[in-house]
């Protein structure tokens, strides 16, 4: 287990060095800068401006500090939110993004798992092929599209939830709903697939011929198996599920993460951005490596 | 399968001809129809908030979507072919390092880098389409790396290295053909996946820009209208799905035949 840990790590920690250097390089060279205003500064404001900031150094000594500081936590000052440091901004965002997130992500699991099960007990039958068509359904559903369309049903017409801020437990419904319909449709059909082709795998068979219960059978014997690809799917859904945060929040109006990172993209806010990308680039990374690590939970053949 | 295929037939071809049958343009502004709702005169579908007709609207955000999605699939299907049969054909270190790269990439926030290619650069079509085709070939390199693989030991292939064959030739000759279906089925699974991705940024407004529009745009600007006229936000959306279900069917079973 270990060993698979330091392997993991060791493409990990490269990958998240190079994304925090090709970001920084790409955001550093572009043209424009978050001084430009419609009023031009005049030279020297603007030299002093570069100077607090660190813009007038070489490249290279600018990506040196910013590792440095990086390291101990500090992404450096928000250009466009005066006052604030971009630190500061993520320890306000991230919890509520994360609880977004993890509800999400949960509800996913649940939902996906179980219909997947549901669709899997008779190959081929009404439930089978009507759930089968609602996940195809729900993969090709963006939360961009589900987030408004629940805000108008329950939020506008028929008034029964929140359709904005944090002010209730019932404001998080709604969100988190929309969040997690495209992952709960790829969960299900993941589960559905894995665990038809386990099924018909002698292991299984010979617990059925012990004349075990069908729930031991599933749930012992055909459900780990099953599972495999939806754990290696985890990765990609915490992907998923971040960016799909980020829309939903501007759509429902959350302090999250994602709207300040949409609002620094707007607003050419260079360090915000290069934190968030960064800060996703590691969450996403963290996924992937506990994903390996179920992985060889699930099936003894990774463990080697 | 046959249903998915109608339907996006349907749409492609609504989107591409119906347009100049209209009587009213997707950017023409009709100030006596601000917000009509369904079935007026001239407009079968309504109108937005400042007057433009919903349903030329959305077939002219279909169009763009589409032309985004089939041209970055196209560079996706390039990049990822030329990556994928590189590292198949050589095999041994160098397709462990070319694939070490797909796997790393593989676990970036790819939504996020195309984002900050989008800041960086600013906001045009042409960079959406080259900026999302350049992170959607790692799967279609997988693909044909592994087909590549596949083949490379068949006997005819092998004939025709020990016949003095030039690398070259083997590949544009033998190996092409014997993978271009496999890579045609897969970009068809890919097109969808750029349709969502161009949609999301568009959405953010970090992708297509005004005047030009596209379904992701559409969706927002309903979603900002939506409780005074709900249409402009449910026809783009529905269009948005059924255009995203199909190709995903289509895809997906032309996956099968193909695997054999």
């Amino acid at each position: 287990m270990l060993a698979i840990l330091l392997r993991r790590l060791a493409t990990a920690l490269p990958t998240l060095l190079a994304v925090i250097l090709l970001s920084f390089v790409l955001m550093r060279t572009a043209p424009g800068s978050p001084f430009d205003s419609e009023r031009p500064l005049d030279a020297a404001t603007r030299a002093a401006m570069d100077r607090t900031y660190g813009l007038d150094q070489p490249l290279i000594v600018q990506l040196g500090r910013y590792l440095g500081n990086v390291l101990q936590g500090d992404f450096g000052p928000s250009l466009v939110y005066k006052d604030f440091t971009v630190s500061g901004l993520i320890a306000q965002g991230l919890p509520v993004s994360l609880t977004l997130g993890g509800l999400a992500l949960i509800l996913a699991a649940a939902l996906g798992i179980a219909g997947g099960i549901l669709g899997a007990l008779r190959p081929g039958g009404w439930l089978d092929r009507w759930i089968g068509f609602k996940s195809a359904v729900a993969v090709a559903l963006p939360s961009f599209v589900t987030g408004p369309l629940l805000v108008l049903v329950f939020g506008l017409w028929l008034s029964w939830l929140p359709v904005s801020g944090l002010d209730s437990a019932a404001a998080w419904i709604l969100p988190v709903l929309a969040l997690a319909t495209p992952t709960a449709g790829a969960v299900a059909k993941l589960t559905r697939t894995g665990l038809a082709e386990a099924m018909v795998q002698d292991h299984v068979r010979t617990a059925r011929a012990r004349g075990l219960s069908p729930l031991t059978v599933l749930v012992r014997h055909a459900l780990p198996p099953a599972l495999i690809p939806v754990v290696s799917y985890l990765g990609p859904a915490a992907a998923g599920l971040l960016t799909g945060a980020v829309v939903i929040e501007t759509v429902f109006g959350l302090p999250g993460l994602g709207r300040y990172f949409v609002q620094g993209a707007l607003n050419r806010d260079y360090p915000l951005v290069l934190g968030v990308v960064i800060l996703y680039a590691g969450l996403i990374l963290l996924f992937n490596l506990i994903a390996d690590l179920l992985y060889g939970l699930l099936d003894p053949r990774a463990r080697g | 399968m046959k249903v998915a295929g109608a339907l996006l037939v349907a749409i492609v071809v609504a989107a591409l001809l119906l347009p100049p049958l209209l009587p009213w343009g997707y950017a023409a502004i009709d100030w006596n129809a601000v917000r009509a709702p369904a079935f007026s005169p001239g407009h079968l579908l309504g109108t937005d908030s400042v007057g433009r007709d919903l349903l030329a609207r959305t077939l002219a955000g279909t169009r763009v979507t589409l032309a985004v999605a089939t041209a970055a699939a196209l560079v996706a299907l390039v990049i990822g072919t030329a990556w994928g049969a590189t590292a198949g054909w050589f095999g041994g270190r160098i397709d462990e390092a070319m694939m070490r790269v797909v796997d790393a990439l593989y676990a970036l926030p790819f939504m996020f880098v195309v984002i900050v290619l989008m800041v960086v650069f600013g906001r045009s079509v042409l960079l959406v389409f080259l900026g999302i085709g350049a992170v959607e070939w790692l799967t279609m390199a997988r693909v044909v790396r592994g087909q590549v693989l596949a083949l490379r030991n068949r006997p005819f292939i092998l004939a025709s290295e020990a016949a003095g064959a030039p690398a070259r030739a083997i590949l544009t000759g033998h190996i092409l053909p014997n993978i271009a279906s496999v890579a045609i089925a897969y970009l068809m699974l890919t097109v969808p996946q750029v349709v969502m991705v161009e949609s999301f940024l568009s959405f953010l407004g970090l992708g297509v820009q005004e005047p030009l529009t596209s379904l992701g745009i559409l969706v927002h600007d309903g979603a900002d209208d939506m409780d005074i006229a709900p249409l402009t936000l449910i026809v783009p959306g529905f269009v948005l799905v059924a255009t995203v279900v199909c190709l995903n069917r289509l895809g997906e079973g032309l996956r099968a035949r193909m695997a054999r």
